[in-house]
């Protein structure tokens, strides 16, 4: 099996301009929301399954049960989390009772004003990059080639089965596999609106505007409790994306992200 | 010993993974709390505030409640009771010296008793608060539409923003303060209570009178409140940003 090389290799253009600049502003306010969420909670450093505050109903908290000593609850089993959780830095040097640690949120230190301030801004941001995105990639065409569709559901199992080294061969795909597109458009069409919706509807104003919508989540503080989980799915998404470009030709995806230009594999010969 | 050696590189690798993801980490943090603190930043995050406002600041109301979802404690916020001689004293005779002045930008200036303020057509709520820091509880509020109390001032055509001074201070001995426009000031769920789960409103929660604004965070129902001003602008006041937690960084619309 030879392959000829860059003569045959053929470019395509994946990734419109628009698509590309919100891809990379996303990832800055991905990066940004985490970080300031985090500080959010650290004011309330416990999440409950109700509407108003409820021990009764909680299923995390992070304490600090004395000084040195940092714990985290699940579902009433506590793990001793010193320095990771409970029980952190407090971003100048010292140590101190604190749900997240400095390294992780922003600003540093606790401050829970500069925290919602990053917040609330990066929030619209997202989502006017989420809008921008589904209106270029609709134009472009690019959208219904990373949507699941109904005729891809038959061939999820073969594409995890090839996976799983149970089948020799990918079930025939066009730019992304099955398991991608079902990846991404469960992040895209469900995880990400969720955590939008269930942010707004911690909000008073938007609870005013829009009670079925906190009814619909069990809640204010049931909402904040979906809020943080579909966080840690969109942490869960990112590291299994990184993984994939960073095993998949670093350099061909970083750059089809940037010019939007993607080299699609070499045509083997035999 | 080349087994040695190689789990000796291993070790040294993992040492510098490990210092090289925390030395990113601590750049990265670094970098975040540099941004945070820059003037020209702050500036452009704050643009989000009056967006937010003019989106969701509409006139809705906040959800009520059943009874039955009223919270057996309701939790305090915001700073300690006061103790300081005066506040004692009014305690200590039930309020009757208390008196609610409202003035500014009014054509007839007041200066409430208890007894007058009963005297108002009385309303109830049950309404949650939601704190700042993500906590909420529920409770029935009693008292006069905040409204009520200021076309009994009447106020001035210059008129535009409702000051709440308050009998509460921080270590430092700064009063807290609160504000809302006059658009907010008559939200009909906007009160004044003096009344919590059908008892008289006790020390612990802002006795005699305080604020519930259902519709924004918890810092904008301003407890122990003494005095009502009406004026044209925020930036005489304290630190100018309209209340003791905005000029800390808080946002003024504490809708969201």
């Amino acid at each position: 099996m030879t392959y000829t090389g860059g003569a045959m290799r053929r470019a395509r253009y994946r990734y419109t301009r628009t698509i590309r600049i919100s891809h990379w502003l996303w990832a800055i306010a991905f990066a940004v929301l985490v970080s300031s969420g985090l500080q959010i909670f650290n004011a309330a450093p416990y999440l409950d399954a109700s509407d108003a505050t409820n021990p009764a109903r909680r299923v995390l908290s992070i304490d600090s049960p004395q000084d040195g000593v940092g714990t985290t609850t699940i579902f009433g089993h506590t793990f001793t989390t010193t320095g990771w959780l409970g029980w952190t830095g407090d971003g100048f040097g010292g140590a101190t009772a604190r749900a997240f640690p400095p390294w992780i949120t922003i600003p540093s230190y606790q401050d829970l004003a500069d925290g919602r301030r990053w917040h609330l801004f990066f929030a619209w941001i997202a989502i006017v990059c989420w809008i921008a995105w589904l209106v270029s990639s609709a134009i472009h065409g690019s959208l219904r080639k990373i949507v699941l569709l109904p005729r891809d559901v038959p061939q999820l199992w073969p594409m995890q089965a090839y996976y799983l080294h149970l089948r020799k061969s990918p079930p025939p795909y066009d730019v992304y596999n099955p398991l991608q597109k079902a990846a991404y458009s469960l992040v895209m069409f469900v995880v990400a609106p969720i955590v939008v919706l269930t942010g707004l509807a911690l909000s008073p104003g938007i609870d005013a505007a829009l009670h079925p919508l906190t009814i619909a989540l069990g809640g204010r503080q049931f909402a904040r409790l979906w809020h943080f989980v579909g966080m840690c799915v969109l942490l869960a998404f990112f590291a299994v994306h990184l993984f994939q470009v960073a095993t998949q030709g670093v350099v061909n995806q970083m750059r089809s992200m940037v010019t939007g230009w993607f080299a699609e594999k070499p045509v083997a010969k035999s | 010993m080349v087994c040695g050696e190689a789990s000796g590189e291993i070790v040294k690798r993992r040492i510098f993974i490990a210092s090289t993801a925390s030395a990113t980490l601590t750049g990265c943090g670094a970098i975040g709390t540099a941004l945070n603190n820059n003037a020209g930043v702050r500036s452009i995050l704050g643009a989000a505030e009056p967006f937010d406002y003019a989106l969701i600041g509409g006139d809705h109301r906040a959800r009520e409640y059943p009874k039955s979802d009223i919270a057996p404690v309701f939790r305090t916020n915001g700073f300690p009771t006061p103790t300081d001689s005066a506040y004692r004293a009014l305690t200590a005779s039930h309020f009757a010296a208390y008196r609610l002045l409202v003035d500014g930008a009014v054509e007839r200036p007041l200066a409430l008793r208890m007894t007058d303020i009963a005297r108002f057509p009385q309303t109830t709520q049950i309404t949650r608060h939601d704190c700042v820091e993500g906590w909420s509880v529920i409770g029935e509020w009693s008292g006069v539409r905040l409204w009520h109390v200021i076309a009994a001032a009447v106020p001035q055509h210059d008129a535009r923003f409702v000051v709440f001074h308050c009998m509460d201070r921080d270590d430092m001995g700064v009063h807290y303060y609160e504000s809302l426009d006059l658009h907010q000031a008559r939200y009909p769920q906007t009160l004044l209570a003096t009344h919590l789960n059908g008892k008289i409103l006790d020390p612990d929660h802002g006795a005699p009178v305080r604020l519930r604004v259902p519709t924004q965070l918890g810092y904008k129902s301003a407890k122990w409140v003494k005095r009502i001003e009406i004026i044209g602008s925020l930036s005489r006041i304290a630190g100018g940003h309209g209340g003791y937690w905005e000029d800390q960084g808080y946002e003024w619309y504490a809708g969201i």
